[in-house]
């Protein structure tokens, strides 16, 4: 697999208040399984199961995958500005590996 | 119907069939709205993804060997256009090669890295990146010269009918554009977005893996990835792409 890439799109500036967009895009083949592989294994379930984003201290959105989503999701939300600060992309794997990104929203 | 109207309704379908021989339309153009939009939509379109890894293979350094970008500096401004200008005869083989055989050709001989190998993600995302940066300019491959021969070999390629079905491209992609073939609409088999973001792919894929598909529609044999006789084929499809604008990455169903 390649390594794991997220774009996420949103406006850098805001006004307090303001709602917001803010658009996720991610490469990930979101392999539902099942298939089985030479050896005759069965190979497992590996997709992102979970996708949350904290804001200003408190989760704003939270995405639970299952196997009917696309590989390399797309999913865009909305949030109201508050106050300057990152907002922290978290992505939990089956397996329990996770992929954090940051992005920065500037409120004037 | 009376006859006199019938005869209306058939100049009529006559003029229409004969607007849209003249007029080639890239495969974006038969692609649904929403689809259209998601392509241009650098956030939406999955594409991008591999743009962005190319990008960041174009200055990564591999041991001593010098990055893509220690020549191609400014690639922004320094390769705008290049992907409109392939496939081409390359100057020192005097063989035709196209832009996934020009990033193999520069990684191993000027880099002296190991080949990243056809369909592979590094080489689709170089390719992706490298093609992106022409978005917007118009085809303009050349036809002269050493590559009258190619160009001649690929337009016979298009015409000739092959496979169990015994089907030449050019029956489709002439004959009945914009008529469905099972799911989609048959469109003039313009390679402008290529790479591109196939929904059945769930990935990105070259021109040549598209190709690839279209032999083994019509039964026919697949050549290999950068095989002589699908850079021909890609070089007759740029000049019937002549002054279409690169699309790539482009999202196709």
């Amino acid at each position: 697999m390649a390594s794991f890439n997220a774009r996420i799109t949103m406006p850098a500036e805001a006004k307090a208040g303001d709602i917001v967009e803010i658009r996720v895009l991610v490469r990930h083949p979101m392999d539902r399984g099942g298939q089985v592989d030479a050896e005759g294994r069965v190979v497992p379930r590996k997709i992102l199961n979970r996708l949350t984003v904290i804001y200003a201290g408190e989760p704003v959105f939270r995405y639970d995958m299952h196997t009917g989503v696309s590989a390399n999701p797309f999913v865009s939300f909305t949030t109201r500005a508050v106050e300057t600060g990152d907002l922290l992309f978290e992505w939990r794997e089956d397996g329990g590996a996770t992929f954090t990104r940051t992005a920065r929203l500037v409120v004037t | 119907m009376t006859s006199a109207s019938r005869v209306v309704a058939t100049a009529l379908l006559a003029l229409a069939g004969a607007a849209g021989a003249e007029e080639i339309k890239p495969g974006s153009a038969f692609l649904s709205p929403q689809m259209q939009r998601q392509q241009e939509d650098e956030a939406r379109n999955p594409g991008w993804l591999w743009v962005e890894q190319g990008e960041e293979l174009f200055s990564r350094r591999d041991g001593v060997a010098p990055t893509c970008a220690s020549c191609h500096a400014d690639p922004k401004r320094s390769l705008r256009g290049a992907a409109a200008r392939y496939p081409q005869v390359d100057a020192a083989g005097g063989k035709l090669i196209n832009l996934e055989g020009r990033i193999e050709q520069c990684r191993v001989e000027r880099q002296k890295q190991p080949a990243f190998g056809y369909e592979s993600q590094e080489l689709l995302g170089l390719t992706a990146y490298v093609a992106s940066l022409s978005q917007g300019v118009p085809l303009s491959v050349s036809t002269e010269g050493a590559a009258k021969p190619y160009y001649e070999a690929g337009k016979s390629f298009y015409e000739r009918r092959q496979g169990q079905l015994n089907l030449a491209c050019t029956q489709c992609h002439d004959g009945l554009v914009g008529q469905k073939l099972r799911g989609d609409t048959i469109s003039y088999g313009i390679g402008t977005g290529f790479p591109a973001y196939r929904l059945e792919w769930n990935g990105l894929g070259s021109l040549h893996r598209r190709l690839r598909a279209c032999s083994l529609g019509v039964r026919a044999t697949q050549f290999d990835y950068g095989s002589d006789e699908y850079l021909a084929l890609e070089l007759y499809l740029a000049v019937r792409a002549r002054g279409l604008p690169v699309e790539a990455p482009g999202l196709r169903r």
